[in-house]
């Protein structure tokens, strides 16, 4: 190439730059002056299944265009949403619910029992993840008050009420998912698929009327979200911890800590038994329970929070660390190597030639498994490894796609994340009924003492009871499957969410926000508020 | 103009052969270094993460506090050693192809086809299906970059052959009552030597381009294996927080290495096919 051309090059592609740099300045200016009653979020978690509470929309956060019977406040307590009162017969089984009589769709037509019983017969016969099983009839008392039966009394099934938008019967049909009308704080304008959601407010709502009359939520990878709001053109943007160590101008960084927790799932069984599909269940050295508590101990989770989450997290005790059927008992002294090598040396592990713990020949070693492209869990995983590696445990580590965990799941240690506002996710992992399960029980944890207090906590027929029980499974002062316990599992550490909020823009108090991000964020969002001290 | 025959200090050949010393230095002093880096100099240290390019971390870490130094020297002896067992797959298997063609003229039409029909598709398309079926990881990469990249040297190898075929020292040991076999191992294989290793050479830097690219996309080695698609792709979160040196060193290093083995090719060429080199 000649000088000439390498020079017209050079020209070329400066201005380009140039030319790019105004166009954005363009736009940030015309964003300021249409901001005041709308907002631009970029939170990403674009349903695939559409916008149908029976079908499993809104079970994060809230619905947005549905509303529920019952919320869970910012402590997590239980109020009344649409519902004025609820009841719940002296042996669990008959629960009754009066709904309000004022509330209209954003078609204007009424929301009356009617619908209510709809809904969660349509949900029962949608075989989605709302599991209905247990409730043998719904029935309608008069318009405003609606009876459900359950067969097994059951002190989780107020989560379905919280979770469940109310679908109006009038309008539900095959299109209802991508043409929602409900009774929540907005209703839907427009929806491009893969690219943006637009909705505006619902001048029929109940509750609190918004600050803001439109919002659209863009849908973008997590680069160009964070491009975005360098660039000026969205107020609230969900970022991944690796960008959080970033200053943009405008925004300022809002952690909400959560209950979205990573953690090692150990298989819980000697090595010889099969599942149905014929994929081999149990791992010979995580079978041990000194293995499993040693590493539990070993783990130094503080560091974990610093060097992987650029410290914003907590460390991770149980699966519900925070919420109120946790055991803050569960809490154990971690980054002991003493007292680790302790207890293997008690039940018969010593260090051999490498400085790896040994036991009748057999290595403290594994592979622990991570699903490929969550680059959280591939940190995590390998973080891990690094620190047991002194300790005197040899662990490998591999990525593998989602499919193949679930071949590779109920033999091998899998870095794995839960966190949910209903406790029933804690039976699901530990009980022993769900042994093989899905993703829950994958590992064959069974403890019969475990098992009765779960039992007596579904069974329980207030909140407060079901919480008493919910932690006595979790430590009891003997057992437990909290790490000091059983210890199936070696929670690491809870995710803060994160979010680049623009300044001036109050967000409210966030409650402890579960598994999945970008939705729960909008749980509150009738209170969002420009502050006064905003320039304009 | 009188410049452009200015004398030389070294002939031609000797800046060849001074090429070609160079380069196989600097490819061995790659892989001896990379032999030396311990598996304690790939482990995470998450006190030293993020760290921009130093004194002490020539090439800066990553996220995991990992030494991209010793990850890029590691993942270019990676890329190496896919290189050099797909390359000469392929080589294997063009010369096969060509020998074959070389036959009679139905085995030419069908050699011909073939290579049309590989042609015809990109190369990156028929090596992500077929690293995928075979299920991906260094068998399926190897296995896949071997399959796709015999074409262009089979049928240089084909036309050589045409050629020689109807060479006066080729009817006369067909006359003389020779095996087709019997020449093709006498006469056709010397002959097409040089082209081979020239050919072998060439295909080296392609088959290493192609193993990063397919990686790159997630179809090749695994995550774990610190190969140099690999890291560009991981690096390609980082590059809006301004972590540049973790795609620039890598990336860098990969073009540098593909350089040289196609500065080692062409000079090889210089020196053993001087007439077509040169033209």
């Amino acid at each position: 190439m000649s000088k000439r051309k390498i020079v017209f090059l050079v020209f070329m592609l400066a201005s380009i730059v140039m030319v790019g740099c105004s166009n954005s300045d363009n736009a940030k200016a015309n964003n300021e002056d249409e901001r005041d009653d709308q907002l631009v979020l970029a939170v990403g978690g674009e349903p695939d299944e559409g916008f149908d509470p029976t079908t499993g929309w809104g079970r994060y956060g809230s619905p947005l265009f549905q509303s529920t019977l019952l919320k869970r406040d910012n402590d997590l307590s239980i109020v009344e949403d649409l519902a004025k009162d609820y009841k719940v017969s002296d042996n669990g089984l008959v629960w009754t619910v009066t709904i309000r009589d004022d509330v209209q769709f954003s078609d204007g037509e009424p929301l009356t029992a009617e619908d209510v019983v709809f809904t969660f017969e349509t949900a029962a016969k949608s075989q989605s993840v709302i599991d209905l099983t247990n409730v043998e009839t719904i029935e309608q008392m008069d318009q405003y008050t609606v009876q459900f039966t359950l067969e097994q009394p059951q002190s989780t099934f107020v989560s379905l009420l919280v979770t469940t938008g109310i679908v109006p019967k009038h309008a539900y049909n095959d299109q209802y998912r991508e043409q929602p009308v409900g009774s929540g704080p907005y209703q839907l304008v427009q929806w491009d698929k893969g690219q943006q959601l637009m909705v505006e407010a619902n001048p029929y709502y109940y509750g609190d009327t918004p600050s803001f009359k439109r919002l659209t939520f863009l849908f973008l990878s997590e680069e160009s979200a964070l491009a975005a709001a360098q660039a000026g053109d969205v107020d609230v943007v969900s970022v991944p911890a690796t960008y959080a160590n970033q200053t943009i101008d405008g925004m300022d960084l809002a952690a909400v800590q959560s209950v979205d927790n990573r953690g090692i799932m150990f298989p819980y069984v000697q090595t010889g038994e099969e599942t149905e599909e014929g994929h081999p269940i149990g791992h010979d050295v995580t079978a041990d329970r000194a293995i499993r508590q040693a590493i539990n101990l070993a783990i130094d989770r503080e560091a974990l929070v610093e060097g992987v989450l650029e410290g914003h997290g907590t460390p991770a005790y149980t699966v519900a660390d925070g919420l109120p059927w946790w055991n803050a008992d569960t809490v154990i002294e971690d980054a002991d190597p003493e007292e680790a090598t302790a207890i293997l040396n008690e039940a018969g592990w010593f260090k051999g030639e490498q400085g790896i713990f040994e036991k009748d020949g057999l290595k403290a070693a594994f592979t622990l498994h991570y699903p490929t492209g969550d680059r959280i869990r591939q940190s995590l995983a390998m973080a891990v490894a690094s620190q047991l590696q002194p300790f005197g445990m040899d662990i490998r580590t591999e990525g593998k796609s989602w499919s193949e965990l679930e071949t590779l799941m109920y033999s091998n240690p899998v870095m794995m994340g839960w966190g949910s506002h209903d406790p029933i996710e804690i039976y699901n992992l530990f009980s022993s009924e769900t042994r093989g399960e899905g993703y829950y029980n994958a590992n064959y944890y069974s403890n019969e003492t475990v098992d009765h207090y779960l039992q007596q906590a579904m069974h329980a027929t207030s909140q407060e009871e079901a919480n008493q029980y919910w932690q006595q499974a979790q430590w009891d002062g003997e057992t437990g499957h909290s790490a000091k316990g059983d210890a199936p599992w070696a929670w690491l550490v809870n995710l803060d969410h994160l979010y680049y909020i623009r300044e001036g823009l109050n967000i409210g108090e966030q409650k402890v926000q579960p598994h999945g991000h970008g939705w729960p964020i909008t749980d509150f969002i009738t209170n969002w508020h420009w502050t006064d001290e905003r320039e304009d | 103009m009188n410049n452009k025959v200015r004398k030389r200090k070294y002939s031609l050949r000797q800046r060849t052969i001074a090429k070609i010393v160079i380069a196989l230095v600097l490819l061995l002093i790659m892989v001896v270094s990379s032999l030396l880096i311990g598996p304690d100099r790939l482990g995470v240290n998450l006190d030293l993460r993020n760290q921009s390019p130093s004194l002490d971390f020539l090439f800066g870490t990553d996220w995991l506090g990992r030494d991209m130094l010793a990850r890029t020297l590691k993942g270019l002896v990676l890329s190496l050693g896919v290189g050099v067992l797909a390359a000469f797959a392929s080589t294997c298997i063009a010369l096969l192809l060509s020998l074959v063609a070389a036959w009679s003229s139905w085995t030419d039409r069908l050699v011909s086809w073939l290579i049309d029909l590989f042609l015809s598709v990109p190369h990156l398309v028929t090596l992500i299906l077929i690293s995928f079926t075979v299920g991906g990881g260094f068998k399926g990469v190897v296995i896949g970059l071997s399959l796709t990249h015999w074409p262009s040297l089979t049928r240089v190898l084909r036309a050589e052959l045409l050629q020689i075929k109807q060479a006066e020292y080729i009817q006369v040991s067909k006359r003389l009552g020779k095996t087709r076999g019997w020449i093709a191992r006498h006469h056709y294989l010397p002959h097409l030597m040089p082209q081979l290793l020239i050919g072998f050479t060439l295909l080296f830097p392609h088959a290493i381009l192609h193993e990063a690219a397919v990686t790159f996309l997630g179809f090749g080695l695994s995550a774990e294996q610190p190969a140099i698609g690999v890291i560009l792709s991981e690096s390609m979160n980082y590059l809006t927080t301004g972590m540049w040196w973790l795609a620039f060193f890598p990336g860098l290093s990969l073009v540098c290495m593909v350089a040289l083995f196609d500065l080692l090719g062409q000079s090889v060429r210089k020196m053993i096919d001087p007439y077509h080199a040169m033209k």
